[in-house]
């Protein structure tokens, strides 16, 4: 007992000692460690972030200014001209040391045998057979940025770096003063002209009477297919239609003829370019795109050639295997797509979140639902592509075509890959975002107001149309932009169910029926592909993969931003709410 | 045996002895609850409750927390039906009508009556929008005839000279009084046979409560109200009858006065007096 006592004294006077030390509060306790773990994940993320951007902006940004063009005279004797692409630092084999000059020997042996080179790119691809050459520094005897050396881009085998030596106008030698002689520009224009000439007829005229020349075979055979090739009615429609054949294979002479005048008209304006090596090559003036002397620009002349480019990228469709020229079906495609996804996605995924919200039995089968739907966005998306491929292109496409076009079979009409299936795919594979969303926003609609609208004699179909969805509308619209994002940059999938390397054709025109949802469409995601990885050159194709980058950046921000604004403005109605 | 359910048994034994001593209105009796008995799963909430509303005046349900006042009230309008697991035994008749009746159109059952909640819930929309919503979902589309109702509904809501200049602003940008008189003004919209209020004015300051029980003694005698209330001085203040419930069992029911300066049972002598509660 007295023992007791003690310890309780003991610790009686011990008491005041350890509150003393309990008033500092530890780290630990405070989460000092923990915060700056936080912390330091957020930085890491916002870190990554802004370098992607940077280097995606500082590199798409740059690729359309003009660059100076060099030429370099080697110790060989080699001359090269070119853009200079990039440096670096590198180590020559040691029998290339040993055949160069003493200083040159000791001056790498000073850097461990390291010695820098520049990267060219050459143009002239036509005569050179190669698109970039290294030029070791130890090479180098003199480097010049002559005046005269014009950047000249073309329509076909890609820019030229060189001098124009003379051109032809409708066959007679002209004498060359510089770009911008009256003459020159005079007839460049006139032959882009006629080069544009040339295009609309072989693309909308001649297009059309192949389309009707279609159409009627299309109709004979449909004739056939219905009342078999012995019928009256077949050899009715056969006379019929062969003598519309006859009159359209007149019309499409007059027009290969028309064409072929234009181009007998702009094969007599020619223009000989000559690059630094001597060699010459003849090209027509509507092969010419756009020529500028590299080394001789103004700031104001930059900015045009940088905006024109811009324009070109944006408005025109592209050339060169892609690798030149815009980009401009693959910005359409990429927006019917998503703008057609989100018409099938947002109501089937906020139908099916209401369902699951508010009228179905809470219970076990809801739950696995729910779980299901949450484990849907994380099949990997190619097997959405499969999935579509096999389910929306053959099996429905296929059935589609065998009902309505079976007058076209074996072609495939809605039976293979196109803008339809490639939207219908990316709403399966974004659909339970837009649920998820959806049935969290109905969810946090406070009971009050369903009980309100409930008490006022509101059927539970009225209160979720005039409370319940208005309420959550932000929440669903915040869904949305999650799967229009996602949809908007998901490329794997596609490259199965209807987005090809060049279309045609746009999926909108102005022939019958205005939208064409069965057919193929370019995607600027696939083309970041096809440009970076596909293509002849990865090298070449470098400065578009950053542009086109930038561009599909830019229009997923501006779709987003449009949302939010939406969004926003919905969210303001519900401004002052106590709840 | 704890004291609560030993209360309780000795209360279910006496509960035909439920003191009655109510004031009549004239106008005949509008609802009449007939032996309710009410479970939430096993728990059971009400028993045998057994009362008349009549017409036109105010009918006041005081308790205590958990006294079953407020599951009460919302078995009039039938709300409870959308809570799980819910058991009812019993009548409640409305002007004669049997509404668990299960040929009963619960939504028409509801538009019949208006109902008050104890936090504001003005809708998302408009002023005007929000008091003619229960005409809204009622199918009238006669401009005219809206317009009229929302002014009128407005005024004897005393809140028409406050808003007629913004009817067309939202309603969330009232102050907490005036969205409780907004619903009042909703609730009374569709001429409501009768008008529950549950706890009106617990989440309002005092000068707010002043205006909406003054409301309530303007709207008696047009329309039959029933009101929950916690606080006692405010039954006392606005109803003409008052029924007190304890532990899901009416105790005493009967005139306001009565009950709060003479009651018949010693439980309410004991609560209104503030020995429990």
């Amino acid at each position: 007992m007295s023992a007791m006592t003690e310890t309780l004294e003991a610790s009686a006077e011990t008491v005041p000692m350890s509150r003393a030390r309990a008033r500092r509060t530890d780290m630990r306790s405070r989460g000092e460690p923990a915060l700056w773990s936080l912390g330091g994940a957020l930085a890491i993320g916002i870190l990554m972030i802004l370098g992607f951007l940077v280097l995606v902006l500082s590199n798409g940004i740059a690729t359309f200014v003009p660059k100076p063009l060099r030429v370099v005279t080697q110790t060989d004797g080699k001359v090269t001209a070119g853009e200079p692409f990039r440096s670096e630092v590198f180590k020559p084999v040691p029998q290339d040391v040993a055949q160069l000059s003493p200083e040159w020997q000791e001056k790498i042996k000073a850097a461990n045998g390291y010695v820098d080179r520049t990267l060219y790119r050459l143009g002239n691809f036509d005569i050179y057979g190669e698109d970039f050459r290294w030029v070791p520094e130890f090479l180098v005897a003199k480097v010049e940025q002559p005046k005269n050396l014009l950047f000249i881009e073309r329509s076909e085998w890609g820019p030229f770096i060189g001098t124009v030596k003379t051109f032809k106008v409708d066959g007679v030698d002209q004498a060359f003063s510089g770009l911008d002689d009256a003459k020159f520009t005079q007839v460049h224009e006139q032959s882009r002209e006629r080069a544009q000439a040339i295009r609309k007829v072989e693309r909308s005229d001649i297009g059309k009477v192949n389309r009707a020349l279609d159409d009627g075979r299309l109709a004979l055979r449909k004739i056939e297919l219905k009342d078999g090739k012995d019928s009256a009615a077949y050899r009715a429609a056969d006379t019929r239609f062969a003598a519309q054949n006859v009159e359209l294979q007149r019309q499409y002479q007059a027009l290969t003829e028309q064409v072929q005048k234009l181009r007998e008209a702009n094969a007599k304006n020619t223009l000989t370019l000559v690059e630094v090596g001597g060699r010459e090559k003849t090209i027509d003036f509507s092969g010419l795109v756009r020529a500028y002397a590299a080394n001789d620009l103004s700031l104001g002349q930059k900015i045009g050639v940088y905006f024109s480019r811009w324009a070109e990228f944006l408005v025109d469709e592209p050339r060169e295997a892609n690798t030149e020229g815009g980009v401009f079906p693959a910005i359409f495609g990429t927006a019917a797509m998503t703008l057609l996804m989100v018409l099938v996605v947002a109501p089937f995924g906020v139908i099916t979140a209401l369902y699951l919200r508010e009228y179905a039995q809470q219970g076990r089968l809801v739950s696995f639902v729910r779980i299901s739907v949450n484990n849907l966005a994380g099949v990997p998306s190619i097997v959405y592509g499969v999935f579509g491929l096999g389910f929306f292109a053959y099996v429905v496409g296929g059935s589609i075509d065998s009902v309505f076009f079976p007058e076209r079979l074996p072609n495939p009409t809605f039976g293979t890959g196109g803008l339809l299936w490639s939207a219908l795919t990316l709403a399966l594979l974004t659909v339970p975002v837009v649920i998820v969303a959806t049935e969290e926003a109905l969810a946090a609609v406070p009971r009050s107001m369903r009980e309100g609208s409930l008490a006022c004699g509101a059927s539970k179909w009225q209160t979720i149309k005039y409370i319940v969805l208005p309420r959550a509308m932000p929440g669903v619209m915040t869904g949305i932009i999650l799967a229009m994002a996602r949809g908007a940059g998901e490329v794997a999938p596609l490259m199965l169910v209807g987005v090809v390397k060049l279309a045609p054709q746009l999926p909108v025109d102005g022939t019958f029926p205005f939208v064409h949802l069965e057919r193929s469409f370019m995607h600027l995601g696939f083309h970041i592909f096809d440009v970076g990885f596909q293509s002849r050159n990865a090298e070449a194709g470098k400065p578009m993969v950053f542009v086109t980058t930038v561009l599909l950046i830019a229009l997923v921000a501006i779709v987003n931003a449009t949302a939010i604004v939406v969004r926003s403005r919905l969210k303001k109605r519900f401004a002052g709410s106590q709840f | 045996m704890n004291m609560e359910s030993a209360i309780a048994a000795r209360l279910d034994s006496a509960y035909e002895s439920t003191v009655y001593h109510l004031k009549a209105g004239g106008g005949g009796t509008v609802l009449e609850i007939n032996d309710l008995c009410l479970w939430y799963g096993q728990t059971q909430a009400l028993h045998h409750v057994q009362m008349t509303v009549e017409k036109g005046l105010v009918t006041a349900l005081i308790g205590p927390s958990g006294c079953g006042k407020s599951t009460l009230l919302r078995c009039i309008n039938r709300m409870n039906d959308l809570v799980d697991g819910l058991k009812i035994k019993g009548q409640i008749r409305l002007n004669n009508e049997d509404i668990y009746n299960r040929a009963a159109d619960v939504i028409a059952l509801r538009k019949r009556m208006g109902m008050v909640f104890q936090k504001p819930n003005p809708f998302p929309m408009s002023i005007y929008e929000n008091v003619i919503y229960p005409l809204k979902v009622d199918g009238v589309r006669d401009k005219a005839f809206l317009e009229e109702t929302c002014e009128r509904a407005l005024r004897s809501a005393a809140l028409w000279n406050e808003v007629k200049d913004r009817l067309d602003q939202s309603a969330l940008g009232m102050s907490g009084g005036q969205q409780q008189r907004l619903c009042i003004a909703r609730a009374i919209a569709a001429d409501p046979e009768v008008l529950l209020m549950d706890e009106p004015c617990s989440a309002l300051d005092p000068i707010a409560t002043a205006k909406i029980e003054d409301l309530i003694n303007e709207l008696a005698g047009q329309y039959t109200v029933v009101i929950v209330t916690h606080n006692m001085q405010q039954a006392a203040r606005v109803s003409d009858n008052t029924a007190f419930m304890y532990l899901g069992r009416l105790i005493e029911y009967g005139d306001t006065e009565i009950i709060f300066q003479t009651p018949k049972s010693p439980k309410t002598q004991d609560y209104v007096t503030g020995r429990f509660g």
